[in-house]
């Protein structure tokens, strides 16, 4: 598999997270039962959704920070619509798809109108937050129909459906990045945008796909974590931004574009995801919980540049023939 | 009368109410190599650009194959059966080179799955029909200058083009590989493909053009065969006045040794045992084949990746000294115009005054606060010295022509007042006016007492430039010739003195 | 044709050579805007007053602009500052060090913490982004784990105070002094030295500046290692503003200072940006800001018109440079009329100003005439009604809006203005910004829902001095800071509530955990200690198993009970004492179908209902918020009509009849507790 050399991130994290489960497996083997892992994988679920479409942008040589805001106007616009009589699947998919029209928002003011992304999204994340507060008034979404709750399905069922969705979502992305074209073109875009337009490929729609794909899953995510319960908060997803680019950079993408994994994503999302109970179930106090999580990701991620002398020299030959975002019109002849 | 492929008439583009092209027409016949050239800024680039759909014309037809196309895209081009290869090649750092090629070939819906087994084989194939060995699973951002070239060469032939655009393809290639290219060129022909190819190495274009179209400050000056033109018009209708071709070099009295290896070695680099010197107010010349350890024996003389500390040691004027980074060698009197002028040469959005000034900004400061008159001042005594075309020393680098930015970065070099100056292809993608001038500059430099190591790969600069030539072979040297002994052939034996295989 | 083309064109160039024109035109234009809509905006004071909100802001965005130009991001500066201030707090409060060398301790600190940055990414070469995403936790941890999230150093000296809150000359805040040393000191770092010329040189290609033999490494570290003594000298700065070093100092203001530098038209892939732009950046917030509070527009059109503004400065600055690049000659020209853009610039600058001072003459003649007379012969044609500022401690929250409806219903019978307004998250230091700018306002009386004792005092005195009544409510300021307090129930009243309804529910003996707002949440940490005295004196029985965050999320509530129910198998009663845990809580008890585990909590009854009804919520304990904020305005509207002078004991408040003062508190009643019985009752 050519193009999946140098899997050194996705090495290390595998390592901490093995680490990890080494730990608790002597010291807590309880973090193993079914239940445990079920609820993690339940409360991490958005991490997790939201972070597939933002390893599809960061590889385009972009980054969203907006999804938080757009995770919790989402969650509100389907209790809405629920409340107001909307089968509780349209109210989903109207969710998804209000979702992808502000991911294309975003995506057309980067690709089409040429604002760098972070500062876009810093701008549509203060821009749609306070909107939200500003005509929710803090209220949230209450009284929802009974079917909203598990869209219809009990308790038990809810997970295995969740799960199969997830799954079937991860590897359809992970399989798509590798063997579609389309994938491919992403990782060109981000790689060297310039290079990708005169190969013929329509790099602005790429990534306003990018953007909206991420948007349309931050949809999924809010309905999948709203229906776990039977009201609707309006300041939901506070953070979640953070979290996700986090787990996306943890796992190995390079925020220049180019690289990047959904394997290394998965893997960040699930050493992040892990600590915060894991260090619940070992007694750790609350109060320091916060230091050691950076501390661990500084350790994991400092561990991969140490471990690999020729890192600097990779990286440098890398950058000069100009990949990423950015300043690329230097390539051009 | 031979088809035309191509047929472009009364082009014109202006960017910014400046006109870049006025009236420019220019065709292509079946099997025909067609000459393109002028100096940089001609207007060559925005022809090009047009031709492959990246720039729209303002006014002007195309023609391609007897159909008119009304507005080019670069994917109606590539359909079309345009192929170019740019002068800076343009892959994709981060991707596979099977993957490069691939995105370069390959056509159809972008749902389409990837048939990663085809690519490899056909990525293998249209690489050794190049004959360089590049291993496909190499990562393009590990690839040298060159052998991101030969990629690019190595696309368009996989392209099956009627239509290749060759944009300084030479540009880094030694003899051995132009020789390839010479040979992709005939297949190419033989095909009834035509190709329109635009270089600044004179020799070339007479060895493989059929025509000659000679462009000067965006206007088309005359179209010709290319038996019917000879060196000096060629070159005087190129640059609009009679001038002497290079400057010829004199015999110097060497002075004492300034720089001495022995058995230097650089294993992240490659480089194993190598023992040379030169003496001052002399021209080494370094020869050798693409990756064969020319540039990377530059980059350890100059720090930017230290020699093994175990093996072999560095004298500088005759002082064993460890050069662990570019300020220890600048500190040295050590210099180095590097081989990617764009990227790592000079800094192409800051102004002429702060790229020359940016290694030696002690000397235009004081007590770490710059002195902006002062620097301009210096920058000014460059400017003129060097007799760098440009308005004012506040111009950005990147708005200036290749020859001019090669100077600025000289100009860096020089305000350090070297003692010893390493050149990296000092006229790569130079046009022959501004390469003229350089030439005259380096014999100057060594008439003045600085020792000069100087990296080429075009073989007839290396002969009239150096007093001694150094041949570079798989990380190590091979011979080092006397000015007298050296010929071409010498210096192409020893480049190739083993297997080809054991260069990569 | 072309030619005017052409000529539109170079002036363009010649007035927009980069987004910080553009910037200035913004600037120009909220002043001019906000000078007619919001009264007293454009005074001396008031601008004044901006530049003391912006000092700790403004350090962190300077000090972020040369990082941002070498191409680099440091998200941890924020965190920073909150390690800061315990340090200081720390270093002065337990070690009793002397202020100033607890104050070289802060700054240590500072340069430590930036000295990890700079090793991680200069020597390591890790992506600078993950690494300072990693220190931000990192430092807020720190932060967090050695105060117990709960220490709140206070008391320092009042030498020290002045810092923060004193004035220099009567007008000059004394930070802006400080403030302006640093700035031209990033000036010439940036702009003149030889230092300043790496860093962009290094933004622009950090490749090729090695190749220049530029120590790459050593100055990018330095940028981190400057970034992070900056956070400790903002941390500084705000100690002595608020009064107060807490560990949650500076929360999320990495994002307000990027957003402030990349506005000024830093570019975010490095090599472009000025200290200037950033501090256009800057005020072009603050004023926005300011302007919106003093015109009384929702505060959350702040952080829709701060987007707007971003995406419009940037379209505009992109639109003007994607034009290719500049021709030699046109350079040329663009070099003599430098100068004479300058003298244009200082002209309109000089209008502007010439306008403004007219502006102000005319406000101050027209305010003055009401203001005047209002006392004692109201005009007959508009007759000055009583303006009630009242502030919450977060806009957004159900529980402050549901006290917004009682307000509302006291200024209708009243027939008072009421002003509502506050931050759009707990956030002390804009509660202080507010306050502020309410006394620019002249407002007739304000009543503060008080999230930070100390920090608010000084500025509430300040308001007190210039003839505004005062009133607290909900959380009480110092006793001195404020007229009146309008008590709800005390924290004691509370704890002592929540865990006697605790001990009832487990019969006396038995574990319960605590689930809590945000660890550093002064409210809930005042609760918890009096749980612990509660627990201490009259039910030895009890055991309080552990304290989780909720980090005032529902979710989070939710995810953090889940496991609490499974590593504490034994804990039979959850006590939330953060509105959005309780429901959070209550989901996780019925979904893991523990009918085992009761949920009690401080909570709102509408989000509560569906868990009371189903009898997984046993009991909710409040007051009737509705009521708090309708005693607050009422109470406020009384004092500021002098109708409730000090010493009073008792005020009759509309439809809630008599109610009780004691010592300067008006008391609402002992909380409620809401169960099935009773919360189909109330509607908030």
């Amino acid at each position: 598999m050519a193009a999946f050399k140098g899997h050194a991130r996705e090495a290390s994290i595998a390592y901490a997270i093995a680490a990890l489960a080494l730990v608790l497996a002597v010291a807590a083997p309880g973090y193993f039962s079914a239940e445990n892992l079920s609820d993690l994988f339940l409360a991490n679920l958005p991490v997790l959704l939201v972070a597939i479409g933002m390893t599809l942008v960061v590889i385009a040589g972009e980054i969203d920070i907006s999804v938080g805001a757009t995770f919790a106007i989402c969650g509100v616009v389907a209790g809405a619509l629920a409340k107001a009589g909307a089968p509780v699947l349209l109210a989903c998919a109207a969710a998804c798809l209000l979702g992808a029209i502000f991911g294309a928002l975003n995506g057309a003011l980067v690709a089409y109108v040429g604002i760098p992304s972070i500062v876009v999204t810093l701008a549509t994340m203060t821009a749609l937050r306070d909107a939200l507060r500003w005509t929710t008034e803090g209220a949230w979404v209450q009284d929802l129909p009974p079917a909203f709750q598990w869209m219809g399905l009990t308790q038990r069922q809810f997970p295995y459906v969740v799960t199969a969705v997830t799954v079937l979502l991860t590897v359809a992305a992970a399989w798509s990045l590798r063997h579609l074209a389309a994938g491919r073109a992403i990782y060109a875009t981000g790689s060297n945008q310039l290079a990708a337009r005169l190969a013929g490929l329509n790099t602005s729609a790429l990534k306003c796909m990018t953007f909206s794909t991420l948007g349309a899953l931050t949809g999924l995510a809010a309905v999948l974590n709203a229906v776990r319960f039977n009201q609707i908060p309006s300041n939901a997803g506070i953070g979640l931004e953070m979290k996700v680019i986090a787990a996306v950079v943890v796992g190995g993408a390079s925020v220049t574009g180019g690289t990047g994994t959904l394997l290394g994503t998965v893997l960040g999302v699930v050493l992040l995801a892990a600590i915060g109970p894991a260090l619940t179930y070992l007694s750790v106090s609350a109060y320091w919980e916060r230091a050691l999580q950076g501390a661990i990701i500084l350790a994991a991620v400092a561990a991969d540049g140490l471990s690999h002398p020729l890192f600097k020299r990779v990286a440098g030959t890398l950058q000069p023939s100009g990949g990423g975002r950015g300043r690329r019109a230097r390539g051009a002849a | 009368m031979t088809p035309l492929l191509l047929s472009a008439s009364s082009i014109s583009k202006s960017f910014e109410g400046v006109s870049a092209l006025r009236r420019v027409s220019f065709d292509l016949r079946e099997g025909e190599v067609h000459a393109l050239v002028g100096e940089n800024g001609a207007g060559k680039s925005t022809f090009i650009k047009i031709v492959s759909g990246a720039e729209q014309p303002d006014e002007g037809s195309l023609v391609v194959c007897g159909r008119s196309i009304p507005h080019m895209t670069p994917a109606l081009a590539r359909s079309l059966g345009i192929a170019v290869i740019y002068q800076q090649p343009s892959l994709f750092p981060h991707l596979t080179v099977a993957e490069n090629l691939a995105l370069a070939l390959e056509s159809g819906s972008v749902w389409r799955r990837v048939d990663w087994a085809a690519r490899h084989r056909r990525a293998l194939e249209l690489l050794e029909g190049t004959g360089a060995a590049i291993d496909p699973q190499r990562l393009a951002g590990t690839l040298s200058m060159p052998e991101q070239q030969i990629v690019e060469i190595a696309k368009a032939i996989g392209a099956d083009a009627k239509i290749v655009i060759m944009d300084e393809p030479t540009a880094s290639l030694m003899d051995h590989e132009v020789e390839r290219l010479f040979s992709v060129i005939g297949m190419l022909r033989a095909q009834s493909g035509g190709v329109i190819y635009i270089s600044h190495r004179l020799e070339e274009l007479f060895a493989v053009s059929d025509r000659i179209t000679v462009l000067r400050d965006g206007e088309t000056i005359v179209t010709c065969d290319t038996t019917a033109i000879d060196r000096p018009t060629l070159i005087q209708t190129m640059v609009g006045r009679a001038m002497a071709e290079s400057a010829a070099w004199q015999p110097r009295a060497a002075g004492d040794v300034a720089l001495e290896l022995r058995g230097v070695s650089n294993r992240s680099l490659g480089i194993h045992d190598v023992s040379l010197h030169v003496r001052r107010g002399e021209v080494l010349g370094v020869a050798g084949l693409v990756g064969s350890g020319r540039t990377e024996l530059a980059e350890t003389l100059f720090g930017l990746e230290p020699a093994d500390e175990d093996r072999g040691e560095i004298l500088v004027h005759g002082a064993p000294v460890r050069i662990d980074s570019p300020s220890k060698a600048v500190s040295l009197g050590i210099g180095y115009v590097p081989e990617d002028r764009r990227q790592h040469g000079v800094v192409l959005e800051m102004p002429i005054a702060s790229n020359a000034s940016l290694a030696s900004l002690e000397a235009v400061s004081s007590r770490g606060l710059i002195d902006r008159a002062a620097e301009r001042q210096s920058a000014q005594g460059y400017v003129d010295r060097l007799r760098i075309k440009a308005p004012s020393t506040s111009v950005e680098v990147g708005t200036l022509s290749g020859g001019n930015q090669q100077k600025v970065a000289l100009a860096r070099w020089l305000s350090i007042e070297p003692g010893i100056l390493i050149l990296d292809e000092p006229t790569q993608g130079v046009d022959v006016g501004a390469k003229a001038e350089i030439h005259a500059l380096i014999q100057e430099l060594a008439g003045r007492g600085i020792a000069i190591v100087m990296i080429s790969s075009e073989l007839p600069e290396v002969l009239a430039m150096s007093d001694r030539i150094a041949v570079m072979h798989a990380g190590t040297l091979s011979g080092v010739l006397s000015r007298d002994e050296a010929t071409q052939d010498r210096i192409l034996a020893l480049a190739l003195e083993r297997s080809p295989e054991g260069a990569r | 044709m072309r030619e005017a083309r052409l000529s539109v064109q170079s002036w363009r160039r010649r007035w927009f050579p980069n987004g910080e024109w553009v910037l200035l035109l913004v600037l120009v234009a909220e002043i001019g805007f906000f000078s007619v809509l919001a009264p007293n905006f454009l005074t001396v004071g008031n601008f004044f007053e901006i530049t003391r909100f912006s000092a700790e802001l403004g350090l962190l965005a300077v000090a972020l602009t040369p990082v941002i130009v070498a191409g680099g991001i440091d998200l941890s500066v924020g965190a920073m500052m909150g390690l800061a201030a315990v340090s200081l707090g720390a270093a002065h409060q337990t070690w009793h060090l002397p202020l100033p060398v607890a104050a070289a301790f802060a700054l240590l600190v500072g340069v430590a913490g930036g000295s990890l940055n700079a090793w991680l990414i200069a020597r390591l070469g890790l992506p600078a982004l993950i690494v300072t995403l990693g220190t931000l936790s990192l430092f807020r941890g720190v932060a967090e784990g050695m105060t117990q999230a709960a220490v709140n150093y206070t008391g320092f000296p009042e030498r020290f105070l002045f810092l923060g809150q004193g004035y220099l000359g009567r007008v000059v805040p004394a930070q802006l002094p400080i403030f302006v040393a640093i700035v031209a000191a990033y000036v010439v770092l940036l702009h003149r030295s030889v230092v300043g010329r790496a860093l962009y040189a290094i933004g622009f290609t950090p490749e090729g500046a090695r190749y220049a033999a530029l120590p790459v490494a050593r100055r990018v570290g330095l940028v981190y290692v400057l970034s992070g003594l900056m956070s400790s000298v903002a941390a500084i700065i705000y100690v002595a503003h608020l009064g107060q070093a807490r560990s949650d100092a500076g929360t999320g203001y990495e994002l307000d200072a990027i957003t402030a530098v990349v506005l000024g038209g830093t570019s975010v892939f490095g090599g472009r940006g000025t200290i200037g732009g950033t501090l256009l950046g800057l005020f072009a917030l603050a004023v926005l800001q300011t302007g919106l509070h003093l015109a009384a527009w929702p505060a959350e059109l702040t952080g829709v018109l701060t987007g707007v503004l971003l995406l419009a400065t940037i379209a505009a600055d992109r639109h003007i440079r994607r034009r290719p690049p500049v021709r030699a000659f046109v350079e040329e020209e663009l070099q003599v009329k430098n100068s004479q853009v300058a003298i244009l610039c200082a002209t309109i600058v000089a209008g502007s100003l010439i306008v403004a001072g007219t502006n102000v003459w005319l406000i101050r003649s027209v305010g003055a005439g009401p203001r005047a007379s209002g006392g004692l012969q109201p005009s007959p044609t508009a007759p000055h009604r009583l303006v009630v500022a009242v502030m919450p401690k977060a806009k957004g929250d159900p529980y402050f809006v549901s006290c917004r409806a009682g307000a509302e219903e006291a200024a209708r019978e009243l027939d008072v203005d009421l002003v509502w307004d506050g931050p759009t998250s707990l956030d002390a230091a804009k509660q202080n910004e507010l306050v502020e700018n309410w006394i620019t306002r002249k407002v007739d009386a304000i009543a503060v829902a008080v999230e930070n004792r100390g920090g608010i005092s000084s500025v509430l005195r300040k308001a007190r001095d210039r003839g505004i009544r005062v009133v607290t409510w909900d959380a009480d300021a110092e006793s001195d800071a404020r007229d009146f307090f309008v008590n709800q129930a005390t924290a004691e009243g509370i704890a002592n509530a929540l865990t006697d309804e605790a001990s009832r529910l487990l019969g006396g003996t038995g574990e319960f955990a605590i689930i809590t707002g945000a660890l550093s949440a002064a409210n809930q940490n005042e609760w918890i200690s009096f749980i612990r005295k509660r627990l201490a004196d009259k039910h030895p029985g009890l055991k309080l198993a552990t304290i989780r965050p909720s980090d005032d999320d529902r979710d989070k509530a939710f995810a953090e009970t889940q496991t609490l129910l499974k590593v504490y198998p034994s804990v039979k009663l959850m006590m939330a004492i953060s509105a959005p845990a309780v429901p959070g809580a209550a989901e996780a008890v019925r979904q893991a179908g523990r009918t085992d585990v009761r949920v009690i909590g401080l909570s709102l009854p509408n989000i509560n209902k569906p868990y009371v009804h189903d009898g997984v919520v046993q009991t909710v304990v409040l007051w009737n918020t509705r009521d708090l904020g309708y005693l607050a305005v009422y109470a406020s509207a009384l004092v500021a009509e002098n109708k409730l002078a000090p010493g009073a004991r008792s005020l009759t408040a509309g439809r809630l009849g008599q109610i009780e003062v004691r010592d300067s508190q008006i008391i609402l009643g002992a909380p409620m507790l809401f169960n099935k019985g009773n919360i189909d009752r109330f509607d908030f």
